[in-house]
């Protein structure tokens, strides 16, 4: 037998079988299906039964567990048969790697086509020599050819081919087809198993992402019904003692309206933060959807200014807009820009001292409007700069005991809101001097 | 204050406390007000009809206040509802959008509000219906 199978010359008509024969085999990627065309096809496509074959196998190396592995049986009724009246069910018949007597391992091992007469020689140490001659006997086979199957030039298992005709029978074209065929199944199981491999991965990626969503919404629920929880008795803390407060239930003295406004504060932050933390547990689940519009943001800035105005003379700070010219329209979701908006100009009143200013500015620059608010307040100390945009990343040192605010939550909602939108947000600041805080937008385009 | 006397207003609200603060602050107004105490409740009083206002919650026992907006909208009463306002804590967009496309006028966040705010908002719905 000639041992060098890979550099065989190939007739026409060899390499038009090969071609109808890899066609079939990879035309499929599921493993099952490859394997088992593999065995039928040269039978069935190439008429082989005609030319004396019964039984074709294959058989793959299971490096988990070192032994060779019989995986698929050509559907013929020499095969039906041998897996009736086998002693050892064909799933079973594991051949160990060490076990070289056998001549598939040999095969394997040595990179070369191995012959037989006498089935002992493939199904050792799995059946005994009786076993094996005898249903050899039944069957009625008289030759067995093992090749072995390559890929990447490495040994991946083996494929026998049982038959009614003696090895000189064979054809040198019988010879040839085999080899090349061999060469193909090595990369077909390979690909196959590759493909199975990573169907098996995305299935379970796929189960996984699954529960990882239900758990998601389940987190969402939970969040959404808590806060619903929690806001309902702060409502009544809130009103009942804003009702107290308007001495609705009789005048109060001046030290119980101190302690009775640190309540209602204290109420108010409380449900500022579960409002904050909804927002973010709908941030962080990818539930936010935006509802952008062409936002004049020196309107917004007009309209924050006119809501901070009381507060503003309470603690004695001036307020200015800056603005060169006309500002072309944003692509913002006014809600959530009013937000930030709310929050940063909120900051800038906790720590800014009274005498102080705080301007908003819009300006265009580079295709986006960028509005600053800047401060005159105590800055942002070194340390604290880093974890400013961070969650409770809150610096220490307000001045002022906030009737909205301190969660420690408010930049790092900007922060996601103006990335949303496909902004950036960013912050100068001097330690005694005051900070800015600038955030851009980009422009409208109408879609 | 007299054309007050004349109005009457049901409040839908599960929440004791909540219930009393609403009935206190608007009957302090001269509003004639009922309570239902759950969304069956509110149900049978909003189908009698004849309301000038409802302030409907939307987490209610038995029955939500989506579902009886829902009922109402199929089953209009003989009786009608000048105007029905959510009253709830429940923020979700969707929730508000769902409460509105089903007939609600308005939506009111109670945290977010000063019993002062919700009194002057009742006024302005009320106004508007008349």
């Amino acid at each position: 037998m000639n041992n060098n199978h890979t550099t065989t010359p190939q007739s026409k008509q060899t390499i038009d079988s090969l071609w109808r024969l890899e066609k079939i085999i990879l035309d499929t990627l599921n493993f099952k299906d490859v394997v088992q065309r593999i065995c039928d096809s040269v039978l069935s496509e190439l008429g082989y039964l005609q030319l004396g074959y019964r039984i074709v196998v294959l058989a793959l190396i299971d490096e988990s567990t070192n032994v060779l592995k019989r995986i698929s049986i050509s559907q013929t009724p020499e095969a039906q048969k041998a897996l009736e009246i086998t002693p050892v069910p064909f799933q079973n018949i594991d051949i160990p790697m060490n076990y070289s007597e056998n001549i598939c391992i040999k095969a394997i091992e040595e990179s070369k086509p191995y012959v037989t007469h006498d089935w002992k020689d493939i199904l050792l140490p799995s059946y005994n020599n009786e076993e094996a001659r005898k249903i050899q006997e039944i069957i009625g086979i008289h030759t067995s050819v093992v090749y072995p199957i390559t890929y990447h030039g490495k040994s991946r298992g083996v494929m026998i081919f049982s038959m009614v005709k003696s090895e000189e029978e064979m054809s040198e074209e019988e010879k040839d087809l085999i080899r090349g065929y061999t060469d193909v199944v090595g990369i077909a199981v390979q690909n196959a198993r590759l493909y199975s491999d990573l169907e098996e991965t995305s299935k379970r990626l796929d189960e996984a992402n699954k529960k990882l969503k239900e758990l998601d919404k389940l987190k969402d629920e939970f969040v959404s019904l808590a806060s619903h929880e929690l806001r309902t008795p702060m409502t009544a803390v809130k009103s009942y003692t804003w009702l107290v407060l308007n001495n609705k239930s009789g005048e109060i003295t001046p030290k119980t309206r101190e302690h009775l406004e640190k309540v209602y504060n204290s109420t108010e932050r409380l449900i500022h933060l579960v409002n904050e933390m909804l927002d973010i547990s709908r941030i962080e689940g990818g539930r936010v959807q935006l509802k952008l519009e062409a936002l004049d943001l020196v309107q917004l800035a007009r309209e924050v200014k006119d809501e901070f105005a009381p507060r503003a003379s309470e603690q004695n700070l001036v307020m200015e807009i800056e603005t060169d010219g006309k500002i072309s329209p944003a692509a913002g979701d006014r809600d959530k820009i009013h937000q930030v908006l709310v929050n940063l100009v909120g900051n800038s009143f906790k720590f800014t001292q009274s005498g102080g200013r705080v301007s908003i500015s819009v300006r265009l620059k580079d295709n986006m409007v960028e509005v600053g608010i800047e401060d005159t307040g105590i800055g942002i100390a070194k340390e604290d700069q880093e974890r400013i945009f961070q969650k409770f990343g809150r610096v220490e040192g307000s001045l002022v005991i906030s009737k909205i605010g301190g969660t420690g939550l408010g930049l790092y909602l900007s922060k996601q809101y103006i990335e949303m939108h496909g902004g950036k947000i960013w912050f100068e600041s001097e330690p005694g001097k005051g900070s800015t805080f600038t955030f851009s937008l980009p422009l409208y385009t109408g879609n | 204050m007299d054309e007050n006397l004349k109005k009457r207003i049901l409040i839908i609200e599960d929440d004791e406390y909540l219930r009393d603060l609403y009935m206190e602050i608007l009957t302090a107004e001269g509003f004639m007000v009922d309570q239902a105490v759950d969304g069956e409740e509110g149900y049978q009083a909003v189908t009698r009809g004849g309301y000038d206002l409802v302030l409907l919650d939307i987490m209610l026992p038995k029955k939500d206040g989506i579902a009886i907006l829902r009922d109402l909208a199929q089953n209009p009463p003989e009786g009608k509802n000048k105007v029905i306002v959510v009253l709830s804590n429940l923020g979700q967009e969707s929730v508000i959008a769902e409460a509105v496309k089903l007939g609600a006028r308005g939506y009111m966040i109670k945290s977010e509000m000063t019993p002062e705010q919700t009194v002057n908002e009742v006024k302005r719905y009320l106004a508007e219906s008349t």
